[in-house]
């Protein structure tokens, strides 16, 4: 097949040649691959007039907003833990990193980030 | 402006360096998206998902690959994301899948898109890149991301499977006759 799309086949070509010459199923399997080759030959994808930029830019927008306010709460939350983790006004400091510990815990078990896009290897289904 | 220059203004957060890839490369991008989905609406929406993932994950853009390959890494997680979720469209009259080329006729196009119709959206990927976007074995095993051993057997494997639609085709259209 590789050697019948120009590719290195990773053995001798007359070697194939031969082979190909004496085997009656190779021959007409090889007749059939080139058929197909012929009858897909000159075909490209379609690609249709689009203009998706307003849409994207729209949403992306939309996105940068969306986590503004979260991020917000987050900060508050953050601070105010901080706030309450003041020796002064509470010696059991150990007890409230727990959470804290809890959260680092869970994004070194699942091994992923939650927030991050994938950009790599989808597994085959 | 070439896409190493726009890249690197969309890691400063430059949306019309973004603009600028969208543009250049949308309608490949939906060209490709129909062949796994085969459906024009999804794929615009897979389409517009994968980009917005690329706007966002810009600053891990791996100056290994170029900008296409990197982004259909993203498209093609989007679109398998979808067929996971949808049931597969059954009606093939709004979806055009091959460019109409001068000397052939519809007929012939349309057989053909109803064989590629038949065949998964992993198997349609495949015979999408080589055949109709010319990727070698070597550039399929990059853009798929899996070793060129299984580019040459998940390709064996399509052809056989679209070679036997296409004769069903043929001899049910001779029975026809």
């Amino acid at each position: 097949m590789a050697a019948a799309d120009g590719e290195e086949p990773g053995f001798s070509k007359d070697l194939l040649a031969a082979h190909v010459a004496g085997c009656a199923n190779c021959h007409h399997e090889l007749d059939q691959l080139q058929a197909l080759d012929q009858m897909l030959a000159g075909h490209t994808l379609s690609e249709p007039r689009v203009d998706l930029w307003p849409a994207i830019e729209n949403r992306i927008a939309k996105r940068a907003i969306r986590w503004q306010p979260f991020a917000l709460i987050g900060l508050l939350l953050v601070i105010y833990k901080l706030l309450e983790m003041l020796p002064a006004r509470d010696p059991g400091m150990a007890i409230k990193l727990v959470p804290l510990v809890i959260v680092v815990l869970l994004f070194v078990l699942i091994k992923e980030n939650p927030f991050r896009i994938n950009t790599e290897l989808v597994l085959e289904r | 402006m070439d896409d190493a220059g726009a890249i690197k203004r969309c890691q400063q957060g430059d949306r019309e360096a973004f603009r600028h890839l969208v543009e250049r490369y949308q309608r490949r991008a939906v060209g490709h998206a129909v062949a796994i989905l085969f459906d024009r609406d999804d794929a615009e929406d897979a389409v517009q998902e994968a980009f917005i993932d690329a706007f966002q994950a810009i600053g891990r853009f791996d100056t290994s690959r170029t900008f296409y390959q990197w982004f259909y890494v993203l498209l093609r997680n989007r679109c398998y994301k979808m067929t996971a979720r949808r049931r597969p469209t059954e009606n093939l009259d709004d979806v055009q899948l091959l460019a109409s080329q001068p000397g052939m006729s519809d007929e012939t196009r349309l057989a053909l898109e109803k064989a590629l119709h038949s065949l998964t959206p992993e198997e349609r990927e495949i015979v999408s890149l080589k055949y109709f976007s010319g990727l070698s074995y070597d550039e399929l095993a990059v853009h798929l991301q899996i070793p060129r051993g299984t580019v040459m057997s998940r390709l064996f494997n399509a052809r056989q499977r679209l070679q036997r639609k296409l004769m069903r085709f043929e001899r049910h259209a001779e029975t026809k006759l």
